[in-house]
Parts: structure tokens; sequence; C-alpha cells
């Protein structure tokens, strides 16, 4: 729970035949993540030169294509059945997917014919509707259109519709043929228009109107000689899209019926497919008729994945297993199992970073910290109950998220004990620990207190971390390692000394500052060493990172002050609401305290919660946690389309 | 902030390449390239010339040389737009969508050629963050008509729509490629003229510069090498209030010859336009007059975003040039050969 589990890197070296199976039996043995071939181990070293093929990649591209297909096609015709994966089903080959790829590349190009003809279909309804509007106009104007649009007249004469964006240029263009460009109207973003020049120059014009988007009207002939025509035109030229629609669904339906049962026998096919696909994403290796997979499994599952392999393949492989060598723990992914209490804090974490392969994993002192620091900001029984309710009320919505949510009501209700407070009212319960109103100083200095506590934790892991990485002089000497605690413990005990406290009983305060200063000599003659370029330069680099040591660690503890000041708060807020309820009728009284203790909740509690996240995150996870770390992310068998 | 931008450009200046440094490299052996290259700033450039301490894992880089130098660019572009906000600031990120277009063409293309998917994701420009469309998706398209449904639901709509119907109406990828070239151009002037009032005149001028070249070259490829209508080649133009306007424009596109057209150019393009150039010279005149023009912006106080666009104008130009000398250098061509090629037409990133 406070560490990844041990890996080891595994190269599985099989028949290339067999490879789409061995990543099908990888995937449904659950723990395997692909990762690339760039090991130390004697054996591993070689093969990329002796395997220098990868015979996955066409695999790949082909399952792409198909996932693509198929994930458009469902979205036509759907396909809610669940998948089940039967435990004989073997992954298709390279040729079979290519086949299956043929076939869905066929069926969607029927579909998509389908489809855009539905398109085009409701493109001209629109376009219908743009010209039943514009023919009641012309109906008013009485245009003899027959005498226009005549073509035995030396005037070509084109009615149409054009984007209305265009239409500048398009009569600045046609100007230049002797056309003229008369809008009559504007509908949505087109522009009906008459365009009249001489006939001779048709030809010139009529590229240029296929280059400006122009859109010809098929004006019938009794619409010509009667615009009253109009209306029984245009009905009919519905009826005639409804019919077109009408046989488009046909088809479409056709299809669904024809296709729809060996549709899910190929979602079965890309499902089983996709293991090898995407451990090709990583690399797999090859040549001639042998291919290596290779990847990372916990130890521990290490003998249950021989005994798998095995059992499927009788001996028609070879596994070739190591331990991760520290320069590669940046690539080595991390597999933390959580309990599933502490799940839910864990996005939380993650939005931070992903802990590296042995680092110290933050997420249990987090979920604790975390909820310590919102209880102690926002400490009442009443608010605390009231976000413990709508976490369980919201239970289905929020998720996971709802623990958390209920975990710090819970923690708020707890500390509205200890401070005796209740909706903001003071005086109903008698504090059991202190009301931060009335103790303020000793509220600041237990917040302070515990900022010493939770920075020397942060130091502690940090140089357990760099110990664990293997950089031993950075976990002793660095200015975030066991050097700069002892300078931060010695210098904490002096300010506690001059300040009349002792953190740790027995230590004068002249042995605390000496142990200050061997702490920070010993981070100076580090920094020193690290320090790279001439004289000057490391005697200034030297002393701004020895300063910034001192102040970074004391300004990040008077951060936790922060702590305090927001417990103080939520109580000065709750006195200004009382003092304006004060002045008011028992109904305005009651209402003005109702919405009061809302605006806290919803205000405050927003910005506690934002608070108290941000100290975790600035004051704690960047001392010690890189959040560089590779998630562990197993090939799994994926029963919906559309995951990559 | 235009003091951080104003510093950058004056440091990014020095970088910039003068006529012997092209020599320099040309006369460079190849285990040298990779530090001249470095020493230019030119990080991106040094992959595919060995290892060197200054891109020490870029001899694994699967990108193309013409890659590369997108990515260089865009990795200015995003450090001078980082102090940027407002106009400015999209002004500059719709200048590098440039490269974003010339993807589309490609994807465009790729679907009308039936070209595999994975062929062509490995010929398009990695876009990094100024990336707005989904390769791997749009590569997946059937074909074209999906492929321009799906980009007219993107990012891209406002240039990709036009496009679409004139391809519908015509099938003919001229049409397409054109009228994409147009909505990027007029989209930039556009987000241009949000800025000429605040930006200076230098600005303008750089921007005239830019559209009337641009202009000036399209009439001529395709009034006389496609021999179009002048009605047609006025409207595939780019929509233009700089030195050479709507109304100049028709008049140029009426005219019968290359010669009668650039006799019809303002004085200071005609003195040094010689028809017998033909297109890429008159292009490469008219780069150059732009580059001269940027050179002087970029010495003055111009504001920051003047400077910063005249700067990004000149250091392409730069590594266009280091493109001919290093893609000389590949095809073993002789040094005197690639003098020539810098002194004539660099070629149109669109």
């Amino acid at each position: 729970m406070l560490r990844a589990e041990p890996l080891v890197k595994i190269q599985l070296l099989m028949l290339a035949s067999e490879a789409p199976d061995a990543a099908l039996e990888l995937a449904r043995f659950g723990v395997f993540n692909p990762g690339s071939f760039n090991g130390k181990s004697a054996a591993s070293e070689a093969l990329p030169d002796l395997l220098p093929e990868s015979p996955a990649e066409r695999y790949r591209e082909a399952w792409l294509e198909a996932e693509s297909r198929l994930s458009k096609l469902l979205e036509q015709c759907g396909d809610s059945r669940p998948l089940v994966f039967p435990d004989d089903a073997a992954a298709p080959s390279l040729d079979d997917l290519q086949e299956l790829n043929a076939w869905l590349k066929e069926v969607w190009t029927a579909c998509l014919a389908c489809h855009e003809g539905e398109e085009r279909i409701q493109d001209e309804r629109k376009h219908l509707d743009a010209l039943e509007e514009t023919l009641s106009k012309l109906e008013r104007l009485n245009v003899d259109l027959a005498h226009l649009l005549r073509s035995d007249s030396l005037l070509s004469v084109n009615i149409g519709s054009l984007p209305a964006n265009g239409l500048k240029r398009v009569s600045e263009a046609l100007s230049m043929t002797g056309t003229l460009v008369s809008q009559f109207d504007h509908v949505g973003d087109q522009i009906f228009a008459v365009i009249a020049g001489p006939r001779t120059r048709q030809d010139e014009v009529r590229g240029l109107l296929a280059q400006a988007g122009w859109r010809e009207l098929a004006v019938p002939e009794e619409l010509r000689t009667h615009p009253q025509e109009a209306r029984a035109w245009l009905e009919n030229e519905r009826q005639q899209l409804d019919a077109m629609s009408g046989a488009e669904c046909k088809i479409m339906g056709g299809l669904r019926e024809q296709f729809g049962p060996r549709l899910h026998e190929a979602r079965l096919r890309v499902a089983l497919a996709r293991p090898l696909a995407e451990a090709a994403l990583a690399g797999v290796r090859g040549k001639g008729g042998l291919a290596a997979l290779a990847g990372w499994v916990p130890r521990r599952e290490l003998q249950e994945l021989r005994k798998t392999l095995e059992s499927r393949f009788r001996g028609r492989y070879m596994l070739d297993v190591r331990e991760p060598s520290p320069h590669e723990a940046a690539d080595v992914p991390s597999l933390v199992r959580y309990p599933g209490w502490l799940k839910p804090f864990v996005p939380l974490v993650k939005s931070y970073g992903v802990p590296r392969y042995g680092e110290f994993d933050p997420a249990l002192p987090f979920a604790l910290t975390y909820l310590l620091l919102f209880g102690a900001m926002f400490g009442d029984i009443g608010h605390g109950g009231v976000i413990l309710l709508l976490s369980l009320l919201f239970v289905r919505k929020l998720g996971r998220m709802a623990l958390v949510g209920a975990a710090a009501g819970v923690v708020s209700m707890i500390f509205g004990v200890l401070y005796g407070s209740i909706f903001g009212y003071e005086d109903i319960l008698e504090p059991v620990w202190l009301s931060p109103l009335h103790n303020p100083v000793h509220v600041l200095s237990v917040a302070v207190g515990f900022g010493v506590g939770f920075i020397v934790f942060t130091l502690l892991v940090n140089a357990r971390n760099k110990w664990v990485a293997g950089h031993r002089a950075e976990a002793l000497f660095d200015s975030t390692g066991i050097a700069g605690l002892v300078f931060y413990l010695g210098a904490a005990s002096g300010l506690a000394s001059v300040a009349g406290a002792s953190i740790v009983a027995g230590i004068s305060q002249n042995a605390a500052w000496m142990t200050a200063i061997l702490g920070i000599v010993v981070v100076a003659g580090f920094k020193w060493y690290e320090a790279k370029g001439g004289l000057g330069e490391r005697i200034l680099v030297t002393a701004i990172e020895t300063l910034e040591t001192g102040v970074n660690l004391f300004s990040n503890t008077l951060s936790f002050m922060r702590v305090a000041a927001f417990s103080l708060n939520h109580v000065a807020l709750a006195l200004a609401i009382f003092t304006l309820a004060a002045g008011l009728s028992v109904a305005g009284h009651w209402f003005t305290i109702a919405l009061g203790n809302v605006v806290i909740i919803v205000l405050e509690g927003g910005i506690v919660a934002i608070q108290a996240l941000r100290l975790m995150y600035y004051e704690g996870f960047s001392r010690f946690f890189s959040g560089d770390g590779v998630e562990f992310v197993p090939l799994r068998l994926e029963a919906q389309v559309g995951k990559y | 902030m235009s003091a951080y931008l104003n510093t950058r450009v004056s440091l990014y200046s020095g970088r910039l390449w003068h006529a012997e440094d092209f020599d320099v490299l040309l006369r460079a052996t190849d285990a040298e390239i990779a530090d001249t290259l470095a020493e230019r700033g030119l990080v991106q450039l040094v992959a595919g010339f060995g290892a060197s301490e200054h891109a020490p894992a870029a001899a694994n880089d699967p990108l193309s040389l013409e890659q590369r130098i997108i990515a260089q660019t865009l990795d200015e572009t995003r450090v001078l737009i980082r102090p940027l906000n407002g106009a400015a600031r999209n002004f500059l990120i719709y200048w590098t969508a440039r490269f974003e277009v010339t993807n589309l063409k490609t994807l465009l293309r790729g679907k009308m050629t039936g070209e595999r998917s994975a062929a062509l994701l490995a010929r398009l420009t990695p876009m990094g963050s100024f990336g707005r469309l989904d390769h791997q998706e749009l590569s997946l398209a059937e074909d074209v008509g999906e492929l321009l449904r799906r980009l007219e639901a993107g990012p891209y709509a406002a240039i990709v729509r036009q496009a679409r119907r004139a391809f519908e109406q015509s099938h003919d990828p001229f049409n397409l490629d054109a009228a994409l070239d147009r909505a990027y151009y007029e989209g930039l002037a556009q987000r241009a003229s949000a800025l000429e009032s605040c930006a200076g005149p230098g600005f303008r001028n750089l921007m005239g510069n830019l559209i009337d070249r641009i202009n000036l070259v399209w009439l001529l490829r395709y009034r006389f090498n496609y021999n179009l209508p002048p009605a047609q080649v006025y409207f595939l133009l780019v929509g233009s209030h700089y030195s050479l306007t709507g109304a100049r424009l028709r008049e140029l596109a009426a005219l019968g010859s290359p010669e009668a057209v650039l006799a019809e150019l303002p004085q200071e393009w005609r003195t040094r336009l010689d028809a017998e150039q033909g297109i890429p010279g008159v292009f490469a005149t008219m780069d150059r007059i732009a580059a001269e023009y940027a050179v002087k912006v970029l010495r003055t106080d111009a504001p920051a975003i003047t400077r910063a666009f005249a700067y990004l104008i000149l250091r392409e130009r730069d590594l266009r040039s280091v493109r001919a000398v290093l893609r000389g250098r590949q095809l073993g061509l002789p040094a005197a050969d690639i003098r020539i090629a810098l002194h004539q037409a660099p070629q149109e990133v669109m």
C-alpha cells in the first residue's frame, strides 16, 4: 500500500503465428503491462539485433482500421449486447483480421452511402424549406420567370443559392464577365440570387460558380410559367424526398438485418485481436517465424504466468525474466494495490502525478493528512453533518468521491466536538479541546507544530526515495535529504527555544544552533560539489541555493498557519452572520442564519477543500514526489469498442 | 510583457543567418554540420547528422528534414507566443495553423489515392501543442467525403466548409486545394486586420508584402499556367486591402500576358521584377523584398508583436535555405548548384 509491488521484466519468445494468442493469454492473465525492448540483461540486450522486424505493426494497422469501421457501424446499427469471451476463443491471425477488416470496409461503405444519402436528403429538405420561403416572396413580386429563364434568349439566367459570405467576391468576379448578380433573399447562411449575363461567357461563369459553391435551383417548367404552382411542386418534391429517405431507411434496415448477427461476431473478434494490437504500440519484435513480446509482471505472479503459458503453449515458448535495473527505474510502471476505502483518494494523488517505481506511495498519508487538515480548518458538527448527509444522498452521482465527502464530513464533525461548534454556535456545546476564537495563539502554535512534523516526514520520505533510487549522496547531503533535515530540526529547535518552547526535551539552545549550522554547512558543501562552471558562478550558485534551503523550509512551515487562520475564519464568518441576523425580525433572523450557513458550507467549505489540497501538493508532494512515474496499465480484454 | 518579448526577439535575431553562413554550412564536413546548426539554435535540425552534446537522442528521431524544420519553427513560435494575449496571440497561433492546413491537404490527397493510414500518418507533421486535429482518427476516414464531413465538425470548419462545397460541385482536387489555401489566408488577413491599428504600419506592411506576394504569384500561375478565365482567377485570390486591392487584382487578372501584368505593378516592384524569371523567380524576388523590409522592422523600435512577426518571417526564410543546403548535400549536388538554388526560388510552405 505504501510502495509499488516488485515487478520483473519478462520477454516472451514464441512462434510468430502464435503471437496473437500469446498476447490474448497475457490479457486474460490480467497483470501484464507491455514494455519496450531496452533491457540490459545479456539475453535481452542482443534481442533487438537478433529480432530486427516489427511483425505486429501490420496487425495493429489492420486492427485500428477494423476497430474504427466497427465503431462507426455500431454507431449506426447499434449492438448493445454484452460480449462473452469463450474460454477457448482464439485471437484472429493477421489474415483473419485483414479479411474481417475488408468485410467491415464493404459493410461500412454500403452504410456510408446510406448515411451520406440521408445527409443529402436532410440538406435537400433544408433547401426546399428555404426555397418555399423564397418563392412566397417571388409570388408577391409576380415575376415572369418563363420570360426570364427561356433558353433561346441571348441572356443566360441562373437562379440559385450560394454562401452569404461569398456574395461580394462572386459579384466582383462575375462583373468581369459582364454578369450581374441580384440577391433577392437571405435564408440562414445562404443567399438566393439571380445571375444574368451574356450567354457567350457562360462557360467562364460556370467554372467560377462551381468554385464558389453555387447551387442551381432546378426550377420546373410549371413554376416558370406560374409561380403560384410552386407549392404543389414543392409538396411533390418533399414527397419524393420522403420516399427516398424511406428507401434509405429500408436499405439501412436491410443492412442491419443482414449484417447485425455478424457484426456481433466481428465485435468479439476485434476485441480478441486488441491485446496484440495494443502490445504492438510498445513494441513486438520478430524475425521470420519468431516473435517476442516484452513487458512487466508482478514478481509474485510469475509462477502463475509460467503455468498459464505452459498449459496453453506446451513448451513452444521461451520466457526470459530479469529484475529491473536501477537505470530504468523511470520506465518501470508502478503497480500499487489499494484497499477499497483508500481508492477514492487515489485520483487526488494521481492528479499531481504517478509515483515512480520504488518511490514511497503517498496515497495513505495523503488521505489521513488531507482529512485532518480539512477537519481542523472546517470543524463544526452541523456543517460536517450536512456534508456527510449530502455525500450519502448523492452517492450515485458522486460515485467513489462520495466517500471522500463523507469522511471529510465525519472529521469535520469530530473537530466540531473538539471546538464545541455547531452551525457556528459556540455556546451550545462545551469544547472538548478548545475554542479557536478564544485561543488563537494556541491554535497557531499547534498548526505550526503540525507543519514542522509534516515537513520532517516529507524530508525523511524524500531521503528514502533518493536512497532507494541509488542517489545516495543526494539522500544524505542535499537540502531535501538528511543534511537538510538536520539543519531544519536544529533551526526549528533553536527558534522554539528562543520562543520559550522546546521541540526535543533535553536539547539546549546552543546544541540546537550547532546542529543547524552543521546541517547547513553540509548542504552548502554538497551544493558546491554539485555546482558546475567557474569559481564565481559556483560561489553564487552555492550561496543562493543554500539560502533558498533555509527560506523554503521555513516559509513552507509558516504556510501551515493557514490551518489555524481558516479555523478562526470559520468562527468569524459565523459571528458575522449572527450579527446580521440579530438586527432582523424572527423570520428574517432565521432566514439569514439558514442562508449564512449555506454560504459557509458552499463557499468556505470549497475554499478549505482547495487549501488542504494545496498544502498537500505544494508543501508536501513537491518535496519528495517527482510524479513522473508510469502507471501500470495491463493488457485486458475490453468488451467495448472505441477504447483506443 | 512587451519588454520581455522585445528582448526575446532581439536575442533570437542574433541567430538569423547571413549569406556567408550558408557558405560555411556548405563547406562544413558532415561531422561539423550538427555543431554549426546547434550554434544557430537549430536543435531540431541536428537530428540526422549524428548525436551531439546538443541533441544526444537526435539520431533516433524518425522525422523528415521538413518535419524537423516545422518543429523548429513551432518551438520558437511557442516561446514568442508565451507573453502575448488577445488578438496578437490569436494571430500568431493562426500563423502556425498553415502547417496544420498542409497536414489537412496531405490527408485529403491520401484519401483520394487510397493511401494506407499508417503511411499517411507518417507523412503528417506533428504539431505538438499547436495541433488541433486528431490525425489518427482522421486518417481512418473511409474517403474524402467522410473526411471533409469530419473536418467540418472540427476546429477548421470555417476553412473546410467552402472547400467541401466546391469539391462536391466539381470533384476537382484543384478546387479543393485552392479553396483551402484561400480560406486560410483570408482568415489570416482577417486576424491581422484586428491588430493593424495597434501594431503600427510596420505590421501592416509585413502582412501586405505577404498577401500581395501570394496574390501575385497565384494570379500568374492560375492565369498563365492553368489558363483559367480572369473572373475565376480573381475569385481564387485572397481578398486584400493592401497594395494589390480587389480592383487592382481584377485589372491585372484581365491582362493577357505575364509581361503585361508585371508592367502594371507598383513602381518599386516593377524595377526588380522580370517576366523572364518565370513565376518562381517572381516569387523569389518578392520574397527578397519582403525579407529586406522585415530586417528593417526588426532593427526599429516597432511594437513587440510586429518585431516578432518580422523575426518569424526571416527565420522561416532562413530555414528554407538551410533545407536547400542540407538537401543538396544529401543528394550530392555540387556546391555551385546549391548556391544557385539558394539565390533562386524558395519554395512556398503551402
